[in-house]
């Protein structure tokens, strides 16, 4: 296989954006990433799109061609990936293998959902069609529910308190302050979403044990990567940021039978065959985007992608490890938790701020000295997982 | 209560719930349908206070539980005070109105 580099990066500010439809996200995204890599007008061989719910939430399919079009990358082959939440991770995967393969050399992948043109409620109906029809969604299971139960398991097996998971919030809330894309712009304390008495009003139950500010945004957003061949990066003058590895693991649909519901394998095995790949260990990383939808997942994960043992994730948030100029910082954008979910645009738009890291172009959010960095984009709950290691190459 | 019904691999044993087309452990097609025998132990529950569109509820609660013949299934929680482990027995009952219709499934009172 040929080595893949990221060339450009492009994405828009998350949030509600009212005036926006889905195609004007993604085809924004997309042009900045043109834009970033100084393509100008070449033409691109292949775009693949990730997007969960637009058949659902904006009357709209073959999102893909719909954006060949919008874009003028015609005759370009276009695809539409769908992978629930993590349907930017598979749509970029899909484009690495396409780009590797040799068959094409300039590939353009782009994620993006647009969600709050629904109420809420609606929206939450949207994600949970992801849950199993007969066992699990005629019950009113939704993932705040089904991350609920097993915060339940997780935090009696290891020893996590709500103070921890408020500390994600907190800590990812300030990240976000420093981030220009990110949907949220507020800071949290520990006395106003736990500790005092006002908390229970600011911060109610979502799906106990996790509270509003244990949960992401519904944001609307899109991001975009410029795929090519490592030996072509030389053609333009941006710096080298490749595809080291990147893996892929799926796990029982329903929560219910997983031999143990606290594993969560396919985080594992993902993350396992993404070092694999790059030749290097979660020792190396230097920055990490995980999958905050929920903050028991920030710690959770931490622990399964091999950061942490199992039970040390909580120890390395308290201790300041996972903050940006700790040992290993996680989520520098703000995570989900702050930058916001818009559910295709995420895996990508992981992608997009580990390269942006990479290249020392993260402004005030920056981590010092960042080469190599570690993303997973979480779909389903946990039944489908995307991870990626990048490496900037000197 | 037999409303549920679950799958048991013939070549294995391993029972499923819902229905797969591989058993999840040896890959054998061939099932018996068994349904929940006994009481249920609580797994783990939670309060959903954040509802679908077409539930009218300020929250429910909701937990997978595993009855006495190992079958493990998600449930409908009629109990005020759940605690893990507790010992819970099953009904069948309306759940949910989906597209103007009743769906049917597990439901859980204190045993």
């Amino acid at each position: 296989m040929r080595k893949v580099a990221i060339l450009g990066v492009g994405m828009i500010p998350f949030g509600r954006r009212d005036d926006d439809n889905l195609m004007d996200l993604l085809s924004a995204a997309s042009l900045k990433a043109l834009d970033d890599a100084g393509f100008n007008d070449r033409p691109l061989d292949a775009l693949y799109v990730g997007n969960m719910a637009a058949g659902i939430l904006n009357h709209q399919s073959s999102v893909a061609s719909a954006l060949a079009d919008s874009l003028n990358l015609l005759p370009a082959a276009a695809d539409s990936v769908e992978n629930g939440p993590a349907s930017g991770g598979s749509a970029l995967k899909n484009g690495i293998l396409a780009v590797a393969s040799g068959y094409y050399d300039w590939v353009l992948v782009v994620g993006g959902e647009k969600m709050t043109g629904v109420i809420g409620p609606k929206a939450t109906d949207t994600v949970a069609t992801m849950t199993h029809p007969q066992a699990e969604y005629i019950y009113g299971a939704t993932l705040p529910s089904l991350a609920g139960m097993f915060a339940r398991l997780y935090m009696k097996k290891y020893g996590i308190t709500p103070r921890h998971l408020a500390k994600v919030a907190i800590k990812n809330h300030r990240n976000g302050l420093l981030n220009p894309y990110a949907h949220i712009h507020t800071k949290i304390t520990l006395e106003g979403i736990l500790t005092s008495p006002q908390a229970v009003v600011n911060n109610p139950i979502v799906s106990d044990p996790l509270r509003l500010y244990d949960c992401c945004p519904v944001s609307d957003g899109a991001a975009a990567v410029l795929l090519c061949p490592a030996d072509k990066v030389k053609e333009f003058k941006k710096p080298e940021v490749l595809v080291a590895g990147f893996g892929q693991a799926t796990d029982t649909q329903t929560l219910a039978e997983r031999d143990d519901p606290t594993d969560l394998k396919a985080v594992s095995i993902a993350a396992q065959k993404a070092f694999q790949m790059a030749k290097l260990t979660p020792k190396d990383i230097h920055v990490a985007e995980l999958h905050d939808a929920f903050t028991i997942l920030e710690i959770a994960e931490s622990e399964h992608a091999g950061f942490f043992k199992k039970g040390e994730g909580a120890k390395a948030l308290d201790a300041g490890v996972t903050e940006i100029g700790g040992g290993l910082p996680i989520n520098p954008s703000g995570g989900l938790k702050a930058r916001g979910h818009p559910l295709g645009a995420t895996g990508v738009a992981q992608v997009v701020e580990l390269v942006w890291q990479l290249r020392e172009e993260a402004g005030e959010r920056q981590v010092k000295g960042a080469e190599r960095g570690f993303s997973l984009n979480f779909g389903g709950f946990g039944n489908n997982v995307v991870a990626f290691v990048l490496r900037r190459e000197a | 209560m037999n409303g549920l019904a679950a799958f048991k691999c013939k070549k294995c044993g391993r029972i499923h719930h819902p229905k797969h087309a591989r058993c999840l452990t040896c890959r054998g097609r061939e099932f018996e349908i068994i349904h929940p025998e006994g009481t249920a132990r609580l797994l783990t529950f939670t309060d959903a206070c954040s509802l679908p569109w077409g539930i009218d509820e300020r929250c429910r609660t909701l937990g997978v539980v595993e009855f006495e013949n190992k079958l493990k299934a998600m449930g409908l929680l009629r109990v005020a005070h759940p605690k893990l482990g507790m010992k819970l027995k099953a009904s069948w009952e309306p759940v949910r109105i989906i597209g103007g219709e009743e769906a049917y499934g597990l439901t859980l009172e204190a045993a």
